[in-house]
């Protein structure tokens, strides 16, 4: 309990700081806006339900590519883990997709889907994609020779061996990806909205900066950091339910 | 070579791709039905490769083995492999691991799991089987390992240094067990190790390897069932003696890296 005690004693210390310093009028609240008012915009958005439908749009957007990503990620996993061969010959592929900057993708995927929705979902989803597909290949190729020859021993089938061995011993690494996934998501999603987007936190962000309003903006900012970590969190607190029986370490 | 043998193994010889020396080279073996043998060497000597041959796990470049007078063309059904490390699934309770052969097969059924639930009771892990593998001590994990390959009954047990890694006690205890229940259930057994009283103490018949070669064997000549105290007595001693100089004697390959 001490540290957060000291987490918390060190923000609300940098909260003081930041309001003393806007106080003394050395910065113009056009540029930084106190944390005071900060909160009060942000409790304005709350109060009359402005958030609400951005909030909505940015976590639907961010768990419909996480989804997709997801699924794909771990699909491509499997296939490139059980056929090296197709590994090899896409692994340039792969990587070459993941080098180039998808939010540079955002003008054309808006020419191909329209603005809203489908262009950040997409941005959501091939951010996703990666994360989930290096570690399904990671876990599922670190499976223990012994136990896979003790699968061989008894018999099973391929199938049988991924669904029964290789898959739940991956699991561990599998969801660690997929905790990295759902960080990347938030991000994916927010930025998706900068180029694309109609509604959602991000296109909300720019919506403010063109009345200049910044303490909108960092009000904003709040809302995805808070965001973020309440995914993050539930992920975590999944993640630890299903491994429950796995031993630590 | 007799043909009712539970394990007959003829000229077997097998050379892994890329190896200049054959890793098992030309063995000849046979282990009537209720017999524990013991193939003892040091590491390297290639009594693992013939262990992994004789389940089927490795097909030989030359030679034939039978299992219940059966060829056998890849793992057999009807025998069981414990191996070196326990090998166990973390993510299921100690009866599921017990169960792992059958549930890859079919759907457990309520036999099943009494006959599952026998083993771990004459095993002393009655009161263990809702337990995760992760919680159980090393000797409690070979033998929740074990009770896995006599699940279905086998007709051979084929072990690779299951207890290496033991501590000696445990490793005695384990040994007993092996023991009684090969007895009780008439299963034949070839254990492979590179312990000399091991050896001594479980085969009724031990071959030595070295360089791929069986260089010696011989049965032991000790009481079955093993009177308690008897690794104490001067014809254990004996009998590990005769081991130990088979094991140093010169061998026709001797001097090839190990």
């Amino acid at each position: 309990m001490r540290p957060r005690l000291a987490s918390v004693l060190l923000l609300v210390a940098l909260l003081g700081a930041w309001e003393a310093w806007c106080r003394t009028g050395a910065v113009s609240v056009l540029v930084l806006p106190p944390p005071s008012s900060v909160a009060e915009t942000l409790w304005g958005e709350i109060a009359s339900g402005r958030l609400w439908p951005h909030l909505r749009a940015t976590a639907t957007e961010m768990a419909l590519g996480l989804a997709a990503g997801t699924g794909l990620g771990l699909g491509a996993g499997i296939l490139l883990a059980e056929w090296p061969a197709l590994h090899r010959v896409l692994h340039p592929y792969v990587l070459a997709s993941q080098l180039v900057p998808k939010l540079a993708l955002g003008p054309l995927l808006i020419l191909w889907f329209g603005f809203g929705l489908t262009p950040t979902v997409v941005i959501t989803a091939l951010i996703c994609f990666f994360p989930l597909l290096e570690n399904t290949l990671t876990g599922l190729e670190q499976v223990d020779a012994a136990k896979r020859e003790l699968f061989r021993m008894l018999g099973a089938s391929r199938a049988r061996t991924l669904w029964r061995l290789k898959l739940p011993a991956a699991l561990p690494v599998i969801l660690a990806g997929f905790r990295v996934a759902i960080v990347l998501a938030l991000v994916g999603a927010v930025v998706g909205e900068f180029v694309g987007g109609r509604q959602g936190l991000g296109a909300a962000i720019i919506a403010a900066q063109s009345v200049m309003d910044s303490s909108l903006i960092l009000a904003l900012f709040v809302v995805i950091t808070a965001l973020g970590m309440a995914v993050y969190e539930a992920a975590r607190a999944l993640e630890s339910l299903i491994l429950r029986r796995y031993p630590r370490g | 070579m007799p043909s009712d043998a539970t394990l007959s193994l003829a000229g077997v010889r097998y050379r892994f791709p890329g190896d200049a020396a054959a890793t098992v080279d030309g063995v000849d073996w046979a282990i009537p039905p209720g017999a524990v043998h013991c193939l003892l060497g040091r590491s390297g000597c290639g009594k693992t490769t013939l262990l992994k041959i004789a389940a089927g796990l490795i097909a030989p470049d030359e030679g034939l083995v039978r299992v219940g007078g059966a060829p056998v063309r890849g793992p057999a059904p009807r025998v069981g492999f414990v191996f070196q490390a326990p090998t166990l699934l973390d993510w299921l309770n100690v009866l599921d691991n017990v169960l792992l052969p059958v549930s890859l097969k079919r759907r457990p059924r309520a036999a099943d799991r009494d006959a599952a639930r026998d083993l771990l009771a004459a095993m002393g892990l009655g009161a263990l089987a809702g337990r995760h593998p992760a919680t159980l001590s090393g000797g409690q994990q070979s033998r929740v390992a074990m009770a896995r390959a006599l699940i279905g009954a086998p007709d051979l047990l084929l072990l690779d240094e299951p207890f290496a890694a033991l501590d000696a006690i445990t490793r005695e205890e384990l040994q007993d067990d092996l023991l009684r229940l090969c007895a009780a259930r008439g299963t034949a057994a070839l254990f492979v190790t590179h312990d000399i009283a091991e050896a001594a103490y479980l085969g009724d018949r031990v071959g030595v390897m070295a360089a791929g070669r069986l260089v010696h064997e011989g049965a032991v000549p000790l009481p079955r069932p093993r009177p308690p105290g008897i690794r104490y007595a001067a014809a254990f001693g004996a009998a590990c003696r005769t081991l130990r100089a088979a094991m140093d004697a010169p061998s026709p390959a001797a001097g090839r890296a190990a």
